[in-house]
């Protein structure tokens, strides 16, 4: 993909294909159905949350909750 | 002036530095023209060449130690300090994350990565490897990435659990997959020539695969690939082809008046083992009036056999029962170097690089005298 | 703009302002594909050696303000002590030499001073000039000796 195709992905965008790293599992249709996912901090699954559910991992219960990492690549100096 | 030659032993004594309980003595080297009247220390090729000695203590690819004679510190300074600063290796000098979900915070992991040690082919890291150029003013960083200057690597661990586990297991390792990251998980990519020259045997690689560089836990992932380029010591440690470099000067220790029976063996105790041995005081020497051994004859007495061994700890000069018996000393002179390397060189050639890069370097700069007089 | 606002009250010079180019807020440069560096075949080793041959060419070494052909301060660019002692020591030997001494003036500068002074019937530049050459000499004369003590060295452990 050149410079100049990329596009910071958006919610109402409708054909978003990842950033510089493809790698992780997110696909396109996640960002249009306004769920979030988020990352147990119990059990680790991936809990979708829309918007005003309640806090809650629904594998374990688990009221902790947290954020993705970005899906775009960093770069780094190796010093 | 006429020309006088000093007796050997005035030369023996000039190159002995001193080292008493608290001080050291004749720290600078003399060997100037017109430093000592009428004697000749001009520079001589064939002085050199006559007094120049190296010898080998120890020869293995990760470690060398030898003895470089005759020389002035000075020199012997400037291959030291070449070989730490000057002598090129290739690291890891960018890491493009994609994804990290170690506990290993980003920024650490990438600085853990640079400082690996990597090896691979001699051919290709010497003859094919080059430095990376300077980008053009408004060009970015990668216009100047190509094969020959520009290695990629690879490392996407993701940890999972182990079905087969023991029920019972409790060792992390067995009971998930890749619950350990180490070197030998990051996988070199080949670019165009590279194929050639750092094929089979020849691969990039790290030198000691067993390196740990992250513990994952189930669900965690480390996905990055990375880029390496040519660099030096003086730029950033992890380029330094030598985990250390060092030299040390021969330690002396001359026995001035002779030390017998429990003071001898006290006298072994002050140096490590091997530098003193115990032998029994001969008959003929017993016999030999102003000797200091008269009445002695089969006495134990303290002999020097391995000064080299001498960590010049100045032990033996905390007792009053060696006072003025012993002197210690370093010979200026004899250099013992020894060189570890972190394994992309061999040792030894660590030393005949850090020859050849100073020669090359006052090759050029004779060429710039003659340039800036034009 | 809230960082405008501040600039108001500070004294004005425009000129300092003005070129501020903001950066893309992320851009991170792609890793370079696979495709850019396999090109290279075609692209020819000449251009390289033309950047290396630029980087020959700057002048590293100056003759400092006030010299005389006996007396001299040299400065060299992008040496330190590495060269800076051996060749003191060096051009120190050369009998037709009054004083040599180096200094690294100040440790953030990449600089390196050398003085010579010289009797009679030479010049501080032959002076340096001779020790640059004497110094490669010692270097072979080490890299010989070095060679033949690592066979000497290699036949011993073989035999032992």
């Amino acid at each position: 993909m050149s410079r100049e195709q990329y596009q910071i992905p958006t919610g109402s965008q409708q054909t978003f294909t990842g950033g510089a790293g493809n790698t992780a599992a997110t696909t396109s249709r996640e960002f249009d159905t306004g769920i979030m996912y988020y990352t147990c901090g119990d059990c680790a699954a991936r809990v979708p949350l829309e918007k005003g559910a309640g806090i809650r991992c629904q594998k374990c219960g688990a009221r902790v909750l947290y954020k993705e990492r970005t899906k775009r690549m960093v770069q780094f100096e190796a010093r | 002036m006429p020309r006088k030659q000093p007796t050997e032993e005035e030369l023996e004594r000039r190159k002995i530095v001193g080292v008493n309980a608290e001080t050291v003595t004749d720290v600078t080297s003399t060997d100037f023209p017109g430093n000592w009247p009428g004697e000749d220390y001009a520079w001589d090729i064939k002085k050199i060449i006559r007094d120049t000695k190296i010898e080998f203590h120890q020869n293995e690819p990760a470690e060398a130690s030898f003895s470089l004679i005759g020389v002035d510190a000075s020199i012997a300074n400037a291959f030291r300090r070449i070989m730490i600063a000057d002598i090129p290796t290739i690291a890891i000098e960018k890491v493009f994350i994609d994804n990290n979900t170690s506990v290993i915070q980003d920024e650490v992991l990438a600085h853990r990565l640079g400082l690996i040690p990597f090896t691979g082919g001699r051919e290709g890291l010497d003859n094919f490897m080059r430095w990376l150029p300077k980008p053009k003013d408004n060009e970015p960083i990668e216009s100047t990435y190509f094969d020959y200057n520009t290695i990629s690597l690879e490392l996407r661990v993701t940890c999972t659990h182990n079905p087969n586990a023991a029920e019972d297991e409790k060792d992390p390792r067995k009971l998930y997959n890749h619950a350990h990251v180490y070197a030998k998980d990051i996988v070199f990519m080949p670019v165009g020539r590279q194929v050639k020259y750092f094929a089979g045997e020849n691969a990039i690689r790290p030198v000691n695969p067993d390196i740990l560089i992250a513990k994952l836990r189930p669900g965690q992932q480390i996905d990055l690939s990375m880029i390496m380029h040519k660099g030096v010591g003086s730029d950033h440690a992890k380029f330094s082809p030598v985990a250390t470099a060092s030299y040390r000067l021969l330690p002396t220790i001359t026995i001035l008046r002779p030390i017998l029976g429990r003071d001898a063996e006290n006298f072994a105790k002050c140096f490590p083992q091997g530098v003193i041995r115990l032998e029994k005081v001969t008959k003929a020497e017993a016999a030999r009036e102003g000797s200091g051994y008269e009445g002695h004859a089969s006495e134990l007495k303290a002999v020097v056999v391995n000064p080299m061994l001498d960590t010049v700890s100045r032990e033996c000069l905390r007792h009053d029962e060696f006072k003025e018996k012993v002197k210690l000393g370093r010979e200026r002179d004899h250099f013992i170097f020894n060189i570890e390397s972190t394994g992309q060189w061999e040792s030894d050639a660590i030393f005949l690089a850090s020859i050849a890069h100073l020669k090359e370097k006052a090759r050029k700069l004779e060429q710039q005298v003659v340039d800036m007089v034009r | 703009m809230a960082k405008s606002k501040s600039r108001t009250e500070a004294p004005q010079d425009a000129s300092e302002d003005v070129v501020m180019q903001e950066l893309p807020t992320s851009h991170q440069p792609d890793v370079q594909d696979d495709a850019s560096m396999a090109e290279v075949d075609a692209e020819d080793d000449a251009e390289v050696e033309d950047e290396e041959e630029i980087e020959d060419d700057t002048q590293r070494v100056r003759l400092l303000p006030g010299s005389t052909p006996t007396a001299a301060s040299f400065e060299f660019l992008n040496e330190g002590h590495t060269l800076g002692n051996a060749l003191r020591y060096i051009i120190m030997k050369n009998p037709d030499v009054e004083f040599c001494a180096y200094a690294i003036p100040h440790p953030s500068e990449p600089k390196m001073n050398v003085r010579i002074q010289t009797y009679e019937g030479t010049t501080a530049i032959e002076a340096l000039q001779k020790g640059l050459k004497d110094l490669q000499d010692v270097c072979d004369v080490v890299s010989d000796k070095f060679v033949a003590a690592q066979k000497d060295f290699k036949k011993k452990s073989i035999s032992s």
